[in-house]
């Protein structure tokens, strides 16, 4: 018997998918929890109403007031918490040098992005960086989706800004303008993509609820339905996780690769997950093993979970576009699936096509082939390469969607120079490997929230950075 | 039963897979094991708890992991769970009081693990909903 509607009254405070306690800025104050709870404390602390429901002229204005500032900046910190502390856990990749390209990113992207970000919405307008946003309410294979829309903010500003802060490059006060500048392009996107109010999916009882009735309606029209441990279930199985795995390693061992939806309720009682897995995106020189081997840029999967027979007591799509349950085996409930192809990311929603669960084995040696040469491909890489390169996945990924689809991403490569590293972070490669600054610091600073300090009361909201020490 | 070390349990499974732990140092041997064919004769042990650095192991068909550090969030747990393959995730030994610290030296920690599991006879235990447990069968 499932608990997991529950979940949904407002009057529930969900479940604890951990121990830990978040502290960030609210010293003296009770710790916050996880999930739904951790959640609504972070509303009830909060000076301006911009984490409730807003609407589109919120949206539309062109700043955020300080308050609305420091707001965002508490709660992005606890939904990266919230989302990554235990994840953070994982140490070393022995592979792939992932921390210190992630906080090299961070910091590139706090300094560059404002431009292009601001560009972009000078060309396009607010409403049409909000027409970015509603474009993935109608399309599957996108990455206009949560992940990538969350990293705008949570992670070129909040870890950004937190990284530098950290390695005293910047104080508090500075860069107000340019934050402003890349949360309201965040705010833009999720709200046009949500249109409920909401931006995050934690506000929302971790719900990404996003596609059009009719776009639901054609997908799980298209759904073949399985017996848990038949020879289809397995072969469904065993291509989600192939799939996930390439899409992981050809976007270096981090989440941009895929993009859960969900969970969408069905008139049987079940559910359904739709599941985005970027097995080869072009923009990356190293994806030409993937071009050999015929992978397409996206399996799309439509995943049906039995929620009865599972004894579902929680599910969460959070804000990294990853699903989590209670309990946390829901492979052996998916009752139903279908598979659909997106050859490039510019292939128009016509001709995105279905795949028989019957014909995925023939598929699947493609992607056991383009990751065993992705993988020997990266055991050759030096060091240096491996960190340029996961700079260039968090660096250019996480907006490349929304630059695509605003047709601004010429321009950002031809007048921006938007794959050159500044000459600040390249300085900073030599920095963050002394004394533990990328292995202990920054995590900590992030994890804790101690980094994310608030702007200073009476700052101007347009103020910059006006000299360095 | 005699559980050598446990952990964090990626997910809930009544899987008992069993194989010789084989501790995985770097790249060269991922490849190498995959290359000799024997890659479902153990139970690998490796150092991080992220996804790039077993990814061959995983796909062609490992049939066990036990990870020194790392959660069920991690890339590696979830990875572990879509592929259904049991793991158990920071694990440490029973008999000791050490534990892994994140962002700390670990070096006699790991050290310490692969001393008394490496080369042995195990089977993971997976049923648990927090924990994952490793019997030794010699």
């Amino acid at each position: 018997m499932s608990t997991y509607k529950d979940r949904y009254k407002d009057a529930d405070n969900g479940l604890r998918f951990q121990d830990l306690v978040y502290q960030g800025n609210f010293k003296g104050m009770e710790p916050v929890p996880d999930g739904i709870l951790g959640d609504k404390i972070l509303r009830q602390r909060a000076k301006s109403k911009v984490l409730e429901k807003v609407s589109k002229e919120d949206v539309l204005r062109d700043q955020f007031t300080l308050d609305e500032l420091n707001d965002l900046n508490n709660y992005l910190a606890w939904n990266i918490w919230d989302v990554l502390v235990m994840r953070a856990t994982e140490g070393v990749s022995g592979m792939i040098p992932r921390q210190e390209y992630e906080i090299l990113a961070f910091m590139q992207e706090f300094l560059r992005w404002p431009e292009i970000l601001e560009m972009t919405t000078n060309e396009i307008g607010a409403q049409g960086v909000m027409n970015i946003g509603a474009s993935a309410r109608r399309e599957i294979g996108t990455k206009i989706n949560c992940v990538h829309d969350w990293c705008i903010g949570a992670v070129g500003f909040g870890m950004g800004r937190c990284g530098l802060l950290a390695l005293e490059a910047i104080q508090p006060q500075d860069y107000v303008r340019e934050s402003n500048v890349i949360l309201k392009f965040m705010q833009r996107i999720l709200w046009g993509k949500r249109q409920d109010g909401f931006i995050l999916n934690s506000q929302d009882r971790y719900r990404c609820r996003i596609h059009e009735k009719d776009v639901i309606d054609s997908l799980a029209s298209q759904v073949e339905y399985l017996e848990p441990g038949s020879e289809k279930h397995d072969s469904l199985v065993r291509f989600n996780a192939a799939a996930e795995l390439l899409s992981f390693l050809d976007h270096y061992d981090c989440r941009l690769g895929l993009g859960d939806t969900g969970p969408y309720a069905l008139p049987d009682g079940k559910i359904m997950i739709i599941r985005d897995l970027f097995t080869n995106e072009e923009v990356y020189d190293w994806s030409d093993v993937c071009d050999h081997e015929k992978v397409p840029h996206c399996y799309t999967l439509c995943l049906i979970i039995d929620p009865e027979k599972m004894g579902l007591d929680e599910i969460r799509v959070n804000d990294i576009s990853t699903t989590f349950t209670r309990p946390k085996n829901y492979i052996e409930h998916i009752i139903g699936g279908a598979v659909f192809v997106r050859e490039k990311w510019d292939t128009p929603m016509g001709e995105v096509y279905p795949v028989k669960v019957a014909d995925l084995d023939k598929r699947l040696e493609g992607i056991q082939q383009a990751t065993f040469k992705l993988y020997t491909k990266f055991s050759r890489m030096s060091r240096r390469t491996l960190i340029q390169n996961g700079m260039y996945v968090y660096y250019i990924d996480m907006i490349l969607p929304h630059l695509r689809l605003a047709g601004t991403y010429e321009k950002a490569c031809k007048d921006y120079e938007f794959w050159e590293i500044d000459q600040r972070v390249s300085n900073y490669y030599y920095d963050i490997v002394k004394r533990g600054f990328a292995q202990a610091t920054v995590p900590q600073k992030i994890f804790s929230g101690e980094g994310y300090l608030p702007f200073p009361d009476g700052v101007s909201l347009n103020r910059s950075k006006y000299y360095w020490k | 039963m005699n559980f050598a070390a446990e952990g964090y349990n990626s997910f809930e499974t009544k899987k008992t897979p069993s194989g010789i732990i084989k501790y995985l140092p770097d790249p060269k041997a991922v490849i190498g094991l995959i290359q000799s064919g024997k890659l479902k004769e153990h139970i690998l042990l490796v150092q991080g708890g992220t996804t790039t650095f077993l990814a061959p192991a995983l796909s062609m068909g490992s049939i066990g992991v036990i990870t020194m550090s790392g959660a069920p969030e991690s890339h590696l747990g979830i990875l572990s769970r879509e592929f259904q393959m049991p793991c158990v995730m920071t694990a440490y030994l029973t008999n000791s009081d050490t534990r892994y610290v994140t962002g700390g030296n670990n070096d006699a920690h790991f050290a310490a693990i692969i001393k008394a599991l490496e080369g042995k006879k195990a089977q993971l235990h997976c049923e648990d909903r927090e924990t994952g447990r490793v019997a030794i069968l010699d």
